[in-house]
């Protein structure tokens, strides 16, 4: 009880200090305290709604040019969804961890294929209910799950064309492919905290966009102290150690760090439009991008009352060395976190090969494939964490940060539990407070 | 064709098999017993030590959870040392317990004595191996150890299956031990397995077109979708698929042949409608051993499919194929009946009654099929808003089905001979209908439709048709909610089948499944299942099994 009572104390002395803080000790501004460079590189004047007679798409065609307004930083994230915009095979590790420490975890050999070249432009262009991209995972882990496949054929959706993707599993069990009904889209995985939505991304045109300011990040994906280490593989298979403290959030290779390791963003926001998603479960999404590519360090979600309910946080790495600038980043490592359930989850795509297929190879992406029980290109990860003590740690919140933007609250049990966390460097568990 | 010895093979509804006594060489029953008790115990020795070296001895719930969440000791000193050892190797274990209590345990239902309340105690081990011995090929090999505790536990006269087939109580031969055992080659384009497998054909629950493995029937209506994995019974087949670019042709070539395993004299779920009673069938060699029936007529030797004739093999193909959102399927499948019909082979006189011999013969059938699904998403739905959903259509049209026909036995009773059976076509199918509702609820609609051509009232029951009826309509409902607030660890769900038939019977009886199974960690599942049967007349299809309403536990440990 006095540990708790203490955590409380001190989470609370945090947040009233943050709260306080003269704004030169702070790393967020709003719109009106941008710098002149950063105006050059985004418009802050708002998005005007289109008239019926206008297109749904912006005018400038993609990628556009600088300065960037709200909504073309939308269509710009669209590059950097949860799996990357180019054909490619990938280990895909993932798992979650409760409040009370029950871990489970899993692990996919995954091949996607796409449709034309790298990058968005493709699904941007094509008419609605085309086929983008075709998606095929092989559980590998647990044993339970061993042999059962997903496979998915993303559309582009349309006004009139909600469907986002056919989905296709394959159940050793009943040794039959079944069709299932297309996913609700918020609705998060069994077991998770991620969506399908927050796996396939988001169409920028199904949502309003608006600038609130600018931040400096210093830390997205946080490890545990007793988890100084941990193993990665390779594109050609073979495995390496890495320190996690040596870990950067945009990889090595990305050129616009600060100083003292902070990146700087661009914070923007997104809100449904209700003729295009009008029964959608989250009222609002929060961007953290980065300045250089905009690529999405942070995402917060807020539900239909407006209460924040997640945060999603990443890793990105430069895994298609082809592709110039930052088009050949990628989500390396994600964690999420429920705030209602206090749910934590993380996402890892190791052993990631750029990878394109032969027309004899398409027919990897059809169902009745799956039927045959081929993992046609196993890959091996051994990212998956050993105890439930070395999971990851819970995002940071921010709570001080665009208080008018973000309406957070944390219960008391959940607010000790992640002031214990942040005092121990690892996590605490809800029997052991 | 070949005329069968008694021994190995599996018996229709009625004729049943005295177990082989040569085949457990050296074993007493007492010490098959002795030596089932001590793999037992060494069994959960081994758990306890385990656990007391995993720590979960630990009394804190949230203890308890870490720690179960990663206890895997036959992944940890089993399977992955295995692995480990030998590259290529891919090795899993299993272990399920399922067992079944009635409620109810009365001095009788219909001719059996019912003085029983356990229905199974079934422990069975499964360990599978793949190894990958290129990139396009690999050999897979599946074994099973099931061994039903019933037949020790339980001391009730009505218990005694395991006198007629020991295979009810346990494996003992390579046939069901050596589950599957097959190589694999594969190119992007092409597919080939060959030896000892199994197939489902379908997309949705229960069997409309998978029809080409047959089917360990044990549990009679008690058996469930669910089960089938475990159930259906491999054949020794060459499997072929060729992919073209939107479309694929699967053949199948099928020397082997088995029989349907079904319920037997002594067993939990034979039926309450076949006499005699089981006091009389006890003691009474020849009917257990099928040569002989409640009435007194004979059975010979069953002509059964020889695998060493090409001309009794069986032939499948399947042609799958999609335009846009909407899948689609063709097959047609060659086959051999899965229980023998009898044949009328002759008459004799016994005391003041004319008496009839049959053979029990296996007929060609021809089925052709049809398998369609199409998903799409309802928009504007009053109070759910948008609705995913999809339909999954299935039929299959079997010709040459032979039915036991009262009316020409008889008529070959009273002189006029005939083969004491009728030939008739038949059809199934199903339509359904599953929505993704909000929360991760889902509902299916199933309605599945059954009807024998050119029926009439002295019909017994084929493959295909209804029961005991012309047309049959079994509305299936089915719904599954898992709980949010338990991680999805737990699920609950529920399944009503009530069976209606017509011009005769109507109302068939209902069967209702209400399941709460929880996910203990990624490697440990349990489930209770309540299962109950209500409606309908003692003769009917659900009507007899009124008392046998039950509750089963389930146990599985995957590593």
């Amino acid at each position: 009880m006095r540990h708790n009572a203490k955590a409380i104390f001190l989470f609370s002395a945090a947040l009233m200090w943050a709260a306080n803080a003269p704004a030169a000790e702070r790393t967020w501004r709003t719109l009106d305290q941008l710098t002149d460079a950063e105006k050059q590189i985004i418009d802050t004047t708002p998005v005007p709604p289109r008239m019926p007679e206008q297109s749904y798409l912006p005018e400038e065609p993609y990628p556009f040019s600088a300065p960037y307004n709200a909504e073309e930083v939308g269509y710009r994230v669209m590059n950097f969804t949860h799996m990357a915009r180019w054909s490619h095979i990938m280990a895909d590790v993932f798992g979650s961890i409760t409040k009370s420490g029950y871990m489970s975890q899993s692990t996919m050999s995954g091949l996607a294929s796409y449709k034309g070249k790298p990058g968005p432009e493709f699904q941007i262009n094509a008419e609605p209910g085309d086929v983008y991209s075709d998606q095929l995972f092989y559980y590998t882990y647990p044993p339970k799950n061993e042999g059962e496949q997903m496979m998915w054929n993303l559309r582009r959706t349309g006004p009139e064309q909600a469907t986002k993707l056919d989905y296709f599993i394959y159940s050793p069990s009943l040794r039959r492919v079944r069709r299932q009904p297309p996913p609700r889209r918020e609705n998060q995985f069994p077991d998770s905290v991620q969506s399908f939505d927050d796996v396939v991304g988001r169409e920028p045109w199904e949502f309003t966009w608006r600038f609130i300011g600018a931040d400096t990040i210093y830390e997205s994906v946080r490890f545990p102290k007793n988890r100084p280490t941990m193993t990665l593989t390779k594109p050609d298979g073979s495995f390496f150690e890495v320190n996690t403290a040596d870990l950067k959030m945009l990889g090595s290779e990305y050129p616009s760090y600060r100083e003292d390791g902070g990146v700087e963003c661009f914070v923007v926001v997104a809100e449904p439009q209700r003729d295009w998603l009008p029964d959608y479960g989250v009222s609002k999404l929060v961007y953290w991008v980065d300045k250089t590519y905009f690529y999405p360090l942070r995402i917060e979600q807020y539900d239909s009352d407006g209460k924040f309910t997640t945060v999603q946080v990443r890793f990105a790495q430069r895994e298609n060395s082809a592709l110039p600038d930052g088009e050949g980043y990628t989500n390396n490592q994600s964690v999420y976190w429920d705030s209602k359930l206090d749910l934590t989850a993380f996402s890892v795509h190791d052993a990631h090969k750029v990878k394109g297929w032969s027309e004899e190879e398409q027919t990897f992406f059809t169902p009745d494939f799956m039927r045959r029980r081929w993992e046609t290109h196993p890959r091996k990860s051994l990212a998956l964490v050993d105890k439930p003590e070395q999971f990851y740690l819970r995002p940071h919140l921010y709570l001080d940060r665009f208080p008018s933007e973000r309406k957070i609250d944390i219960p008391a049990d959940v607010a000790s539990r992640i002031a214990a966390q942040d005092a121990s460097g690892q996590l605490v568990f809800a029997d052991e407070e | 064709m070949v005329s069968r010895s008694r021994g190995p093979g599996r018996n229709m509804l009625g004729k049943s098999r005295v177990s082989g006594n040569s085949r457990i060489k050296g074993y007493s029953r007492a010490a098959a017993r002795a030596s089932r008790a001590i793999c037992a115990l060494a069994l959960a020795a081994g758990i306890a030590t385990t656990a007391q070296a995993e720590g979960l001895s630990d009394l804190s719930l949230g203890g308890f959870q870490r720690k179960i969440a990663v206890f895997d000791p036959g992944g940890r000193y089993l399977t992955r040392p295995l692995e480990r050892r030998v590259p290529g190797l891919v090795a899993k274990g299993q272990y399920y317990f399922s067992s079944g209590v009635m409620f109810q345990k009365n001095d009788g239902a219909g001719f059996r004595e019912k003085d029983f309340r356990l229905l199974q105690a079934q422990n069975v081990f499964e360990a599978e191996f793949s190894y990958r011995i290129s990139s396009k090929l690999a050999l897979t090999s599946i074994n099973h150890f099931q061994y039903d505790a019933v037949y020790d536990i339980e001391s009730a006269r009505g218990i005694y299956a395991d006198q007629v087939d020991r295979e009810f109580e346990y494996y003992d031969d390579f046939e069901r031990i050596a589950r599957e055992l097959y190589i694999s080659y594969r190119t992007p384009k092409f597919d080939m397995v060959v030896g000892k497998q199994q197939i489902a054909w379908g997309k949705m629950d229960g069997r409309c077109i998978d029809v080409i493995n047959p089917m360990d029937q044990r549990e009679s209506v008690q058996l469930e979708s669910s089960d089938y994995e475990r159930r259906r019974l491999p054949l020794w087949m060459a499997n072929g698929t060729y992919y073209f670019e939107n479309a694929s042709v699967n053949l199948l070539w099928i020397p082997d042949y088995n029989e349907n395993v079904n319920p037997v004299y002594g067993s939990p779920w034979f039926s309450p409608l076949i006499p005699p009673t089981d006091q009389m069938a006890r003691a009474n060699k020849a009917l257990l051993n099928g040569d002989v029936d409640a009435g007194g007529d004979r059975y010979l030797l069953s002509n059964s499919p020889d695998w060493q004739d090409i001309e009794d093999h069986q032939f499948a193909a399947r042609l799958d194929s999609g335009i846009g959102k909407l899948t689609w399927g063709l097959i047609y499948y060659y086959a051999w009946e899965r229980n023998a019909s009898n044949e009328v082979a002759g008459s004799f006189v016994s005391g003041p009654d004319t008496q009839l011999t049959f053979r029990p013969n296996h007929n060609r059938l021809h089925h052709f099929g049809v398998t369609s699904d199409y998903a799409w998403t309802a928009s504007s739905v009053p109070v759910i808003g948008n609705l995913p959903m999809v339909l999954r259509v299935e039929a299959l049209y079997t010709t040459g089905v032979r039915f036991a026909d009262a009316n020409r036995q008889a008529a070959a009773r009273g002189g006029s001979m005939n083969n004491g059976l009728s030939e008739h076509n038949t059809l199934r199918a199903a339509v359904a209908l599953e929505l993704a509702l909000p929360d991760n609820l889902s509902i299916i609609l199933q309605p599945s439709f059954y009807m024998t051509q050119n029926w009439n009232n002295g019909l017994g029951s084929g493959f295909g048709g209804a029961v005991a009826d012309k047309w049959a309509l079994a509305p299936v409902f089915f719904i599954e909610k898992p709980i949010r607030a338990t991680r999805d660890r737990l699920k609950l769900t529920t399944t009503v089948t009530p069976y209606i038939s017509w011009p005769n019977r109507g109302f068939q009886g209902m069967k209702t499944k209400v399941t709460a199974s929880y996910e203990l960690s990624q490697y440990i599942r349990g489930k209770i299942t309540y299962t109950s049967y209500t409606g309908g007349d003692m003769n009917d299809l659900y009507g007899q099994y009124d008392d046998y309403d039950n509750i089963g536990i389930e146990f599985g440990y995957e590593f």
